[in-house]
């Protein structure tokens, strides 16, 4: 059964380390920065405290990123910042791992070659498994010694670092699972990461209304929360990560010998034998991004449910809190004022997800194009505009309509619960993060269509948007740095005189950045 | 001769790799132009820079008399293409993906079509990723052939094709042919090219070595002699233009250069012939003849 397993073992590995090494550093990174920063931003006891007021004020903090269990060291400020993102970070990496070493092989016809040769049925997903649950060990170690060696303390380090490696391992089964159902690599991703998607929003909701309750074991990153890194380095419940990881891969293995090389469990069906409306470039588009599009709609209604109903929670919330109150006596605000600066991060949040999703979108053409599906199009008489247009305006409307849509159900959650929160003013702010987030997925457009080598960058500008703008501020980084991001010029329109003139460059910059496309795209060679 | 396609010194570099380095090709209107050459040769660099994908480093390239890179929509409405290597998209069917083309080129012919698919028994019900490789290839071909075009370009179309589906490939592109169309042909099956080519460009290394119509060529090539003759064969190998000369008791096998064929037929006519096989140089010796002279690396085995 494992025969071949450790010819193609090396292989892989030398293989897919580029593709895994930046996962590492970018972990790593996070938890080295937050130990550098700590002493540097908040050098004494009163900045500690008044950090400890500022996010204990927003529950949007709690949600983002678990419970800020303590804050006056720089490991628990460490614990508390990177816990769940990395955790996140580490579990998408390990599905792109399994499903790239498994089922993107089949579908690329690769697999074939390696399944012809002397190797055992099971062995090519254990090899996937077994490359990515070494990428989650690797990025253990490494990120436990360089954050001890940026001055992390041995124990608190290593305790944070277990729980990237335990959601890694967890979502590694996970993919493991999806690889087996999904008919084709995406779909198997796409599976994957709404587990993970869940997942998180099932942590993010127990951490907002009820702390340590029952519902935090609901989710595998729940447990990983539970290990309480600098706040007394529980480790048992890493035990139920490595426990639910084995039954996964038990799952998929089963799974596997049930299934045709190269199929999902479901099999293709027949389809019309004439065009009807795919036959025509918009048709086209929208056909291929269909399942996306449903996806992430579905996505931005669930978040709006989850986040409408928080907000009406947020009373028992501010009263369990003792910095509520002292927010209350500094700024002299209300606590309809509280509930909506909880908001407006949500919704920040819904237009960085939507950038991720106008940004996804955009790497799924430029994947037609490296499939040489461009080509055919192109030799028949479509202009290139045409077709770039024809992704580029469901980049852009896919994610702003689901933004607005986002919006609007937080509104009517909200107000159906009883909250004070304006459905108008939800769906009127939505609009206004519309602009900062065609920034975003401008510049994926405009790297696409000019210069798509260095389309990574992209990512790179969602990444630096939501460091920017969600935790910037903690940082007490300059404006001119916190400006980078778009969404810093994105205003409260519940202010007394908002001020719409950065939206007017925003807008600017965005048509520039889609215009960079259009005339790169019409000019390189196309593959 | 009015031309469809005219190439001229023509360079196209990836990188530090020239892909081409001074290619002339000129296709004429009506013929099928045969596009030789081995694997790397430069023949799909070419056509997708005739296809208005690549962007010509230096050169002149035309294309039904305008410039592929400027007037793409308008060239590509008179021109279908088939690729070597199809790849469809995989939750697409069959009859969506020539649908799709056929209509993007301006519609589609509805008998041509229905008349393609049963001659090329292809299923338009299946989805692009569970067809084979042939039948990938034959979604293409349907695709191009059911459109009224001037011009095809065909790049390699028949690889993966079984050798009834070649057959009938070969058929509808002499139909093709008859109805006054214009066809661009790379391949390096060259059984094919030889059947249907009017004229042929060979390719190496990026530039056009040799082109004209396969008699053309012949004419710098030899042509194999087997004859029984009733007299000696003695002293034929002093006669112009004959080479390799081996000769049985009265059977004789010779090489004779093509422009002294006709001298040398009537010296043997002179000795009395009782059996005779005149083989002109096929196009794969011209191929191999033109492959070998000037051996490069890798285009030997």
């Amino acid at each position: 059964m494992m025969v071949g397993f450790r010819p193609l073992f090396a292989v892989t590995v030398r293989q897919d380390a580029r593709n895994i090494a930046p996962w590492i550093v970018l972990i790593t990174a996070l938890s080295a920065s937050s130990i550098l920063a700590y002493s540097w931003v908040f050098p004494d006891p009163a900045s500690r405290a008044a950090l400890s007021v500022a996010v204990g004020a927003n529950p949007a903090f709690s949600l983002l990123f678990g419970q800020a269990r303590d804050l006056s060291t720089a490991e628990g400020f460490n614990a508390w910042r990177t816990l769940a993102l990395g955790g996140f970070f580490a579990a998408l990496m390990a599905i792109f791992t399994v499903v790239r070493n498994s089922r993107a092989d089949e579908d690329s016809g690769q697999a074939e070659l390696v399944a012809s040769g002397v190797v055992g049925r099971h062995a090519r997903l254990a090899v996937a498994v077994a490359v990515a649950s070494l990428a989650c060990l690797v990025l253990g170690v490494v990120s436990a010694a360089v954050t001890v060696l940026f001055g992390g303390s041995i124990a608190d380090s290593a305790a944070l670092s277990a729980t990237y490696t335990a959601s890694g391992l967890v979502f590694a089964g996970v993919a493991a699972v999806t690889a087996q159902l999904g008919s084709y690599a995406r779909t198997a991703t796409a599976m994957a990461v709404s587990v993970l998607g869940v997942g998180y929003l099932a942590r993010a909701y127990s951490d907002t209304i009820d702390p340590d309750g029952p519902a935090i074991w609901f989710s595998p990153l729940g447990w990983t929360a539970q290990v309480r890194p600098a706040a007394g380095n529980n480790w048992w419940p890493l035990l139920g990560c490595l426990g639910l990881t084995v039954v996964l891969l038990a799952v998929a293995n089963v799974l596997l010998a049930r299934r045709d090389f190269g199929m999902g469990l479901v099999p293709p069906s027949p389809g019309p034998d004439r065009g009807g409306a795919v036959a025509s470039v918009w048709g086209l588009a929208l056909r291929l991004h269909r399942g996306s599009m449903i996806g992430w709609t579905l996505v931005f209604v669930l978040l709006g449910v989850v986040f409408g109903y928080l907000s009406t929670t947020l009373g028992g919330v501010f009263a369990r809190n003792a910095d509520f109150a002292a927010v209350l006596g500094a700024r002299g605000g209300s606590a309809a004022d509280l509930t909506f600066a909880f908001l407006l991060t949500l919704l920040t949040v819904l237009g960085i997800i939507a950038a991720v999703y106008g940004v996804q979108i955009g790497m799924r053409f430029y994947a037609e194009e490296l499939e040489y599906r461009a080509e055919p199009l192109l030799a028949a008489a479509l202009a290139r505009p045409k077709l770039f247009a024809s992704h580029a305006v469901i980049a852009l409307l896919g994610p702003a309509a689901a933004l607005l849509l986002g919006g609007a159900v937080i509104g009517v959650t909200s107000a159906a619960a009883g909250g004070s929160a304006g459905a108008a003013d939800l769906v009127v702010q939505a609009l206004a993060e519309i602009p900062a987030v065609w920034v975003l997925i401008g510049l994926s457009l405009a790297l696409i269509g000019a210069h798509p080598v260095a389309r990574p960058a992209a990512w790179l500008g969602v990444v630096a948007a939501f460091v920017l703008t969600i935790l910037g501020p903690m940082f007490r980084l300059w404006d001119w740095i916190l400006g980078i991001s778009p969404f810093w010029h994105v205003p409260n329109i519940t202010t007394t005189n908002p001020d719409y003139l950065g939206l007017l460059w925003l807008s600017l910059l965005a048509a520039a950045l889609i215009t960079t496309g259009f005339a790169g795209y019409r000019r390189r060679d196309v593959i | 001769m009015e031309l469809v396609v005219r190439i001229e010194g023509l360079v196209k570099s990836f990188g530090s790799f020239a892909a081409l380095r001074g290619l002339d090709l000129r296709v004429g209107r009506g013929e099928v132009h045969g596009f030789l050459g081995p694997n790397g040769a430069g023949k799909s660099t070419t056509i997708r820079v005739l296809l208005g994908l690549l962007r010509a480093d230096a050169g002149r390239v035309e294309l039904l008399a305008g410039d592929p890179w400027r007037d793409v929509v308008g060239l590509h409405r008179r021109l279908a293409y088939v690729p070597g290597d199809v790849s469809l998209w995989p939750g697409l069917t069959g009859g969506e993906a020539i649908d799709l083309l056929g209509r993007l080129r301006g519609g589609v012919d509805e008998r041509r079509r229905a008349r393609l698919l049963e001659r090329f028994e292809l299923d338009p019900t299946k989805r692009g990723r569970t067809y084979s490789k042939g039948n990938r290839q034959k979604v293409a071909i349907v695709a191009a052939l059911a459109s009224d075009v001037e011009l095809l370009i065909l790049d390699e179309p028949t690889s993966g094709l079984d050798p009834l589906m070649e057959a009938v490939f070969q058929d509808e592109i002499a139909a093709v042919k008859a109805a006054g169309r214009t066809v661009l042909l790379s391949s390096h099956i060259l059984s094919e090219v030889e059947a249907l080519a009017d004229r042929i460009s060979i390719i190496r290394d990026g530039r056009v070595v040799q082109t004209g119509t396969l008699e053309q060529m012949r004419l710098h090539t030899r042509t194999t002699v087997t004859a029984a003759l009733t007299d000696d064969p003695a002293g034929l190998d002093r006669l112009p233009g004959v080479h390799d000369v081996r000769v049985d008791g009265h059977r004789l096998v010779c090489s004779v250069d093509t422009e002294h064929i006709g001298a040398v037929m009537v010296e043997l006519g002179r000795r009395g012939i009782t059996a005779i096989t005149v083989s002109p140089a096929s196009l794969e010796d011209l191929f191999l003849r033109q492959y070998d002279n000037e051996p490069t690396a890798g285009a030997r085995p």
